[in-house]
């Protein structure tokens, strides 16, 4: 069960939500440009 | 004979590995995290900590590889033009990854100050100067992006030796001035350390996130690598009026 009861469980919850968007968003993205750049 | 479009499904096929391995890693530090003792003050808060210190970490070391592939582009542009291109599609794809772990360093720090302090932000010269490395790569970044053609890599190599002056203030400001932001855990005296039990959690976060961010760093080398050939190629298009390249934009 994720913990969102209190300030603080509620900012680790979104510390770590924060982090996998922003990597693997930008991970994502370069993978996006690599196929569209051409060879 | 070995084409370059084998060797590049060759670099594909290692980069793929890595990208497995580095994934299995992170896997592992995150239940690491999970599972590490709570910290006696704090509470389960403290986790942020994990990804936190990573993401700052290498907000460190990603501009030094900025510098060092700036100097090398200054170096090289008049020596060597395919090795200075190289060394100027790095610099781009590092200063790019520093301002991604940059953020999250911020971004973390913040998320982790609210409730420990209250406050989302002050003043202190660790966060200060942490903001001001984030704006000097952001400033890079927008300066790549909108300055005219032609002097836009050495206006940005120039950049690149200026705003790594702050990373050694930024990397001393808590060992130099009382901060509110906490003393080095690593390093710091006496009084500095943590519970044994957490030192799996950092470690396995710490090279994750340094092989995701070698990865991402290797991946937009190339993308940029691979756009330089391609507008190098338009240009020789346009010289030899090919009919089947785009019209200049």
């Amino acid at each position: 069960m994720i913990p969102f009861h209190t300030l603080s469980e509620r900012h680790l919850v979104y510390a770590y939500c924060a982090v996998w968007l922003l990597q693997f968003g930008y991970g994502a993205w370069l993978a996006v440009q690599w196929r569209k750049t051409r060879r | 004979m070995v084409s370059e479009r084998q060797t590049s499904a060759g670099r594909g096929g290692w980069g793929l590995v890595w990208l497995g391995l580095t994934l299995a890693v992170l896997v592992m530090g995150f239940v690491k995290a999970m599972t590490a003792p709570t910290e006696a003050t704090m509470g389960n808060l403290q986790r942020i900590f994990y990804y936190h210190l990573p993401h700052a970490i290498l907000s460190f070391v990603f501009p030094y590889l900025n510098l060092a592939a700036s100097l090398l582009y200054l170096w090289w542009r008049g020596r060597n033009r395919e090795l200075a291109l190289a060394a100027d599609a790095f610099a781009l794809a590092s200063a790019e990854v520093t301002v991604l772990y940059a953020s999250i360093g911020l971004t973390t720090g913040m998320l982790w100050a609210r409730p420990a302090w209250g406050i989302w932000w002050t003043w202190d010269a660790r966060l200060t100067t942490f903001l001001l490395l984030w704006l000097l790569y952001v400033s890079y970044l927008l300066l790549r992006q909108f300055s005219a053609a032609g002097q836009t890599a050495v206006i940005s190599a120039v950049l690149a030796i200026f705003a790594a002056v702050d990373i050694p203030i930024c990397y001393m400001s808590i060992r130099w001035w009382r901060t509110q932001h906490p003393a080095p855990v690593f390093g710091g005296g006496a009084d500095s350390g943590i519970d044994p039990g957490m030192v799996p959690a950092v470690l396995w976060n710490v090279v994750g996130w340094a092989m995701w961010g070698t990865f991402v760093l290797g991946l937009r080398y190339a993308i940029e690598r691979r756009r330089q050939r391609q507008s190098a190629e338009d240009a020789l298009g346009y010289l030899g009026g090919d009919p089947s390249l785009p019209e200049a934009r």
